[in-house]
């Protein structure tokens, strides 16, 4: 059994905790306290195919490519919540597109693998609170095999 | 009717605090306030201080409006820093009614 979107998910929830600073790295977590800032929560991406154009005589079982878009939320608190997110998004992107266990074990599942991971772009959210409190949303790409046979 | 004297004033004497504004002494009333901040998909839930005061009181202190912004308010075992103010008028006019100061805490605070 090999579930290729989880085995992503669950490695993404193990990288975001080696960012430096961050209090709380959890997954699909909708609601924290201030007191657990910096965050980095993982909200399980959607998840694509383009197997609806595709209306050969294909086996279903037959190998199929899909793209998972997850979205990474890191949160931070302070005076200066602005310039502590660009930080925290440098260390998140760089540890999520250099990741050996997801570029090679996961996602491409071997050195001839033609899955890929791709940083999309960022949005941010601010408001007062305590302190200024700001939010940065990174959504990445996932592109990696189906393969029915093995779930 | 005076609200200073016969609304006001009692309900500061009875819930108002001893506060320092700049190093002036004052009363407040705390009116710190529980907020919930987006947070992409999630929300963050924080706190949004504040802090009720007399106008007649801060310009008797000679505490002008300009100099509001960026003071310094102590009360209840915190220091917090003005970010921004609400005035609340009233029937005897703006500069009879109350002040609500919106707070922000310096880094550690």
């Amino acid at each position: 059994m090999a579930d290729v979107r989880e085995e992503i998910l669950a490695r993404l929830v193990e990288v975001l905790a080696t960012i430096p600073n961050i209090r709380l790295a959890r997954r699909n977590n909708l609601s924290h306290t201030e007191d657990q800032l910096p965050a980095a929560i993982l909200f399980d991406g959607d998840e694509d195919t383009d197997d609806a154009s595709d209306a050969s005589m294909r086996p279903p079982l037959r190998p199929t490519m899909v793209t998972m878009t997850p979205e990474i939320v890191i949160g931070e608190q302070s005076s200066e919540a602005g310039s502590d997110l660009s930080t925290l998004r440098r260390e998140l992107i760089k540890r999520v597109l250099t990741d050996t266990a997801l570029n090679e074990t996961i996602v491409k599942t071997g050195r001839n693998g033609n899955g890929a991971i791709r940083y999309l772009g960022c949005q941010t959210d601010f408001g007062d609170g305590r302190q200024l409190n700001g939010s940065l949303t990174a959504r990445f790409l996932f592109k990696y095999a189906l393969k029915p046979q093995e779930l | 009717m005076d609200y200073s004297a016969l609304l006001y004033d009692p309900v500061f004497d009875a819930i108002g605090v001893p506060a320092t504004f700049n190093a002036v002494s004052i009363t407040v009333i705390d009116d710190t306030r529980p907020v919930t901040n987006p947070a992409g998909s999630g929300e963050v839930r924080s706190v949004g201080p504040g802090a009720f005061a007399r106008i007649p009181e801060l310009a008797a202190a000679g505490i002008a409006r300009d100099a509001y912004i960026d003071a310094t308010l102590a009360f209840n075992g915190r220091t917090w820093t003005v970010r921004s103010y609400e005035l609340r008028g009233n029937p005897n006019g703006e500069d009879a009614g109350e002040v609500r100061f919106l707070l922000k805490a310096a880094d550690g605070g």
